[in-house]
């Protein structure tokens, strides 16, 4: 324990200086700004922002591009509750409840129930890499490509769980995700599959335009039409900040959250973003009520929330130890330190020692900082909520384009969500739910990657799954969840649906 | 036509919806190479997830011609010919226009689609909103939108 | 107000019609980045022109357009005006060998572009995992044929650089081993270190800090002399594969017709740039090598070009290696 107090030590010493401290609050303060941006997630800050940080010596630029970093992940958070739109697919299951709360009238306490579970879970995921770096680094190594389809396969599952109404159209939109996530060029031979010879197509959908698409736009469309339930629920101003009651609620859903999320976050490859998902689930099978959620419950934003800060936090810990990105955020990070001169590896840790562990030290400032930033921001954004329908949905409109086009200055991602937006609509209008299809379409990529590498190195032998044991241990898990999940359906008989 | 048929008519048009989007697919996939399922190749797992959203289609289109729901509610189209159009708008003249007249005309555009419309409102505020835009955007942050057509 | 408002238009019309005289550049240059944000091609790219913006009087702003190995971006600039504020840096893929790995190419490397000038190269090195009871080149090659079956070499992703040289390594030793397609280096590089494959070729900067760290083992480099940044590892010629000298070049291309005063300004921004101590300092960490004088001339690029099409064909051809 000595040489960790004395490691934090080092760090904050390191990321106290008034420099350090000054670019981390601008980080996140310009993370947040952007991340509130709807559509416009962590990447897409990162790489907007990363000329900003040349100037700047290596510990400074990278305290700031992570303050950045999760800046943008509580932007997307804010907009999910907000606007329903998610900034990335981890905040996905957040739009769940947490919209369903703004419209409540319990912006406020979604956000802030959000901002404060957010900051317990990164306060524990750094000292989790503080402590446990190392070893949790060998832990991720266990995981092949067998693995990684074994929890996907669990978190289908949970994509299940997460669904309200009627079960069968929830699997419908889940296979329809998948089946979305397959547009692109395939893995093995670089064939263009079902891009109908558009270019753009060529590496997929992204995952920004669907979610502006099917969520934002489609709610616009939907708030226009249904304007009694707007503005009667608009109307209701409730309390700025959680209640005592509401923190209450919330203690335990965060604390389970924030290990879920530790622990799916050190997995490379995007383990993290099953983090909200599992948190969810649990959350929905544990409660006393389940049929809550999807209507408000605040455990399925304190919950998803807490795993998903906890999970984006604990990423960097392959970065950190080994040098390898586990995603696409984290490969920006590794090319502004090389650009910096760092090559992330292993020896970062001992070759600079300042860096490494300053860059620990910061991320718990930053989750200080982002909560200062956040509290009070909550009462902007919940008086501008305020603002009439009829002015308020055009500025999100033209925040929501600005936001896509510059993603990748791209007029085809643009027309990519008006299409989407359509699709949506039609979606709601046939008594389906997005969400499952999102997060069909998030995890379908990971999926059909890892299951023909996991084949690929079997030669072919579908026992592989079965055969390692960590592999075998998820689907048991996967397939108790979905016993679980199916049970109560069964008992009701299969003609229910609920409306929304 | 469809209230006739079944006695679920939204379950009915949704399940018809997934026919033809798991048809669209299978379509679209037919010339990829199949494989094995041991040697997978590119169109096995498009073609059997669209196989898996036909089959589910048609279970809802079963289960909604015997059991009562929904009708389809009505489809206002105001709402979303406004917004889709607004959008598509932008697209249209973000490169050739830039955003000070893509800007307003998206927002006046989006803005019809509200029967609570008012057009002098409106235009004030679509034009205060993308000056602060344009503020926010490219002067603070930065970001190369193009704001003017050959700027 | 009529008078004012007449006069500013002639003055902006002069003013561009004199900006063809004047010298360029008078605004911001775009260079597009075929690639992901944060990857080597996009990191010498952003160390380069920092200092060629310098140069030059004007920001040169990168834009990532990832996409098909490398295509997508470098379709675009082939396709763009040439008046000189679109330019791109491609590398060995884009330029080298996408011809043969994509039939439908829409651009033709040696004749849609302008060559401007070789940026850096960043050297090839053979990894395998450190599982591998193989401690140098040949016993390692000699491991591979004897289970020729079992292993597994990963790359990044059909048009990448990993994929390309794979292919010309496996050649060289005559196998043909099973490929295990990844998507971006550090997937393919954390199921290395984890054992789950077998060996990778990638850029020295991709894999540098891993293998000092051990994680996994370099068995050799794919160039003539031994890099500073690895001192320890042995060259192929050492090693004995002399033939497979390979390195992930990146130059700078213009679209074609871009004027010749246009691309000399731009190469004698990127001389300058790569003689800078600072820049030199920040590429050779990364493991680049950089271009000597003969070999930075537009002249020179261009004659490249056109010998690193013909060198990629056959090989990727013989493997079979064409996307759709």
């Amino acid at each position: 324990m000595d040489t960790i107090i004395g490691n934090l030590a080092l760090g904050f010493n390191t990321a106290m200086s008034l420099q350090n401290l000054g670019l981390c609050f601008i980080g996140c303060l310009v993370g947040t700004l952007i991340g509130v941006l709807p559509g416009v997630g962590p990447i897409a800050t990162i790489a907007m922002l990363l000329p900003i940080t040349f100037g700047i010596d290596p510990t400074g630029a990278l305290i700031m591009l992570a303050g950045i970093y999760y800046g943008a992940q509580y932007g997307g958070s804010t907009t999910a509750i907000l606007v329903n739109i998610p900034g990335e697919a981890t905040s996905v299951v957040t739009t769940l409840d947490g919209h369903q709360m703004a419209k409540q009238g319990r912006a406020g306490v979604a956000l802030g129930v959000a901002a404060i579970g957010s900051f317990f879970a990164g306060t524990v995921a750094t000292i989790v890499i503080a402590a446990l770096g190392l070893p949790l680094t060998k832990l991720a190594l266990l995981f092949g490509p067998a693995e990684y389809f074994s929890l996907m396969v669990m978190g289908l599952v949970c994509a299940i769980v997460l669904a309200r109404g009627s079960i069968v159209k929830a699997i419908a939109m889940i296979v329809f995700g998948l089946l979305l996530s397959t547009v692109g060029t395939d893995l093995e031979t670089g064939e263009d599959r079902m891009t109908m010879g558009i270019a753009e197509l060529s590496d997929g959908v992204d995952f920004a335009v669907l979610a502006m698409g099917i969520f934002g736009f489609a709610e616009i469309i939907r708030n226009l039409e249904n304007v009694e339930t707007r503005d009667v629920v608009r109307n209701k101003i409730g309390r700025l900040l959680p209640a005592w009651q509401d923190i209450k609620d919330s203690a335990m859903p965060v604390l389970r959250g924030t290990g879920i999320g530790a622990i799916l976050g050190i997995l490379p490859g995007n383990g993290a973003v099953l983090g909200p998902f599992a948190s969810y689930t649990i959350e929905k099978k544990i409660a006393k009520d389940p049929s809550r959620f999807g209507k408000g419950a605040i455990e399925g934003v304190a919950g998803p929330e807490a795993a998903n800060n906890a999970g984006a936090q604990t990423a960097f810990i392959p970065l950190l130890t080994l040098g390898i990105p586990p995603n696409a955020v984290m490969a920006l990070m590794v090319g502004a330190m090389t650009i910096h001169g760092i090559i992330p590896g292993p020896q970062v840790m001992t070759k600079n020692p300042e860096l490494f562990w300053g860059m620990v030290a910061s991320m718990w400032i930053g989750n200080l900082m982002l909560l200062i930033i956040n509290l009070p921001l909550v009462g902007i954004w919940v008086r501008l909520l305020k603002v009439p329908y009829r002015l308020l949905f055009p500025a999100i409109l033209i925040f929501c384009c600005i936001g896509i086009y510059s993603i990748n200055n791209s007029v085809s991602d643009v027309l990519g969500t008006a299409f989407f937006g359509l699709i949506g609509f039609t979606l709601i209008k046939f008594g389906f739910e997005p969400a499952p299809m999102l997060l069909g379409f998030v995890l379908g990529k990971l999926m059909e990657e890892k299951l023909r590498q996991a084949l690929i190195i079997s030669r072919g032998s579908f026992e592989t799954f079965i055969d390692r044991p960590i592999s075998l241990g998820l689907l048991v898990v996967a397939v108790i969840l979905l016993v679980l999940a199916l049970l109560p359906s069964i008992q009701k008989g299969r003609d229910e649906v609920f409306t929304e | 036509m469809l209230q006739k048929l079944f006695r679920n008519p939204q379950d009915a048009a949704a399940g018809l919806f997934l026919v033809s989007v798991a048809a669209f697919f299978l379509w679209q996939s037919s010339s990829l190479d199949l494989g094995t399922l041991r040697s997978m190749g590119p169109g096995m797992l498009p073609r059997s997830l669209a196989l898996i959203v036909l089959g589910l289609g048609c279970l809802i289109m079963f289960n909604a011609s015997v059991t009562v729901g929904p009708a389809l509610e009505s489809w206002q189209l105001r709402g979303p010919v406004f917004v889709i159009g607004s959008i598509l708008i932008f697209a249209l003249l973000i490169r050739s226009a830039g955003l000070l007249v893509a800007g307003p005309l998206t927002m006046i555009v989006g803005a019809y689609a509200s029967d609570e419309f008012r057009l002098k409102e409106t235009l004030i505020f679509s034009v205060l909103m993308t000056a602060f835009c344009i503020l926010l955007f490219k002067v603070m942050l930065k970001l190369p939108i193009p704001v003017i057509a050959f700027m | 107000m009529f008078k004012s408002l007449l006069t500013g238009l002639v003055a902006t019309v002069l003013s561009v019609g004199c900006s063809f005289a004047q010298s360029y550049p008078t605004k911001p240059i775009v260079m597009i980045v075929p690639f992901a944000a944060g990857g080597p091609t996009d990191v010498v790219a952003r160390i380069v022109t920092e200092h060629m913006s310098r140069s030059l009087g004007q920001q040169i702003v990168i834009e990532n357009v990832a996409g098909a190995g490398g295509t997508t971006g470098s379709t675009r600039v082939a396709t763009a005006s040439n008046d000189g504020y679109t330019i791109m840096m491609g590398h060995m893929g884009t330029h080298g060998a996408a011809p043969a790995l994509y039939p439908n190419l829409k651009y033709d490397p040696s004749k849609d572009f302008e060559p401007v000038g070789l940026a850096a190269g960043t050297p090839i090195i053979i990894v395998s995992s450190a599982k591998i009871p193989a401690s140098d080149l040949k016993s390692f090659i000699a491991y591979l044929k004897a289970n020729a079956t079992k292993v597994n070499q990963a790359h990044a992703g059909v048009g990448s650089v990993s994929h390309s040289t794979g292919i010309l390594f496996n050649s060289m030793i005559d196998l043909k081993p099973t490929q295990v397609p990844y998507k971006g280096t550090g997937p393919a590089l954390n199921d290395l270190v984890s054992g789950q494959v077998d060996y990778m070729t990638d850029q020295i900067v991709n894999v540098v800090e891993q293998i000092k760290g051990g994680a996994v083992r370099g068995l050799a480099i794919a160039t003539p002399e031994r890099s500073p940044a690895l001192p320890d590892l042995p060259t192929t010629k050492e090693a004995g594969l002399p033939d497979y000298q390979v390195s992930a070049w990146n130059a700078i291309f213009a679209p074609k017709g871009t004027s010749k005063d246009i691309v000399d300004k731009l190469n004698s921004a990127l001389t300058t740039a790569l003689a800078d101590d600072n820049t030199k300092k920040r590429l050779l960490e990364l493991g680049a090598v950089l271009p000597s004088a003969k070999e930075g001339t537009p002249a020179w690029l261009g004659d490249f070009v056109k010998i690193e099409v013909a060198r990629w064909s056959p090989v990727l051809k013989a493997a079979g290696a064409t996307a759709n």
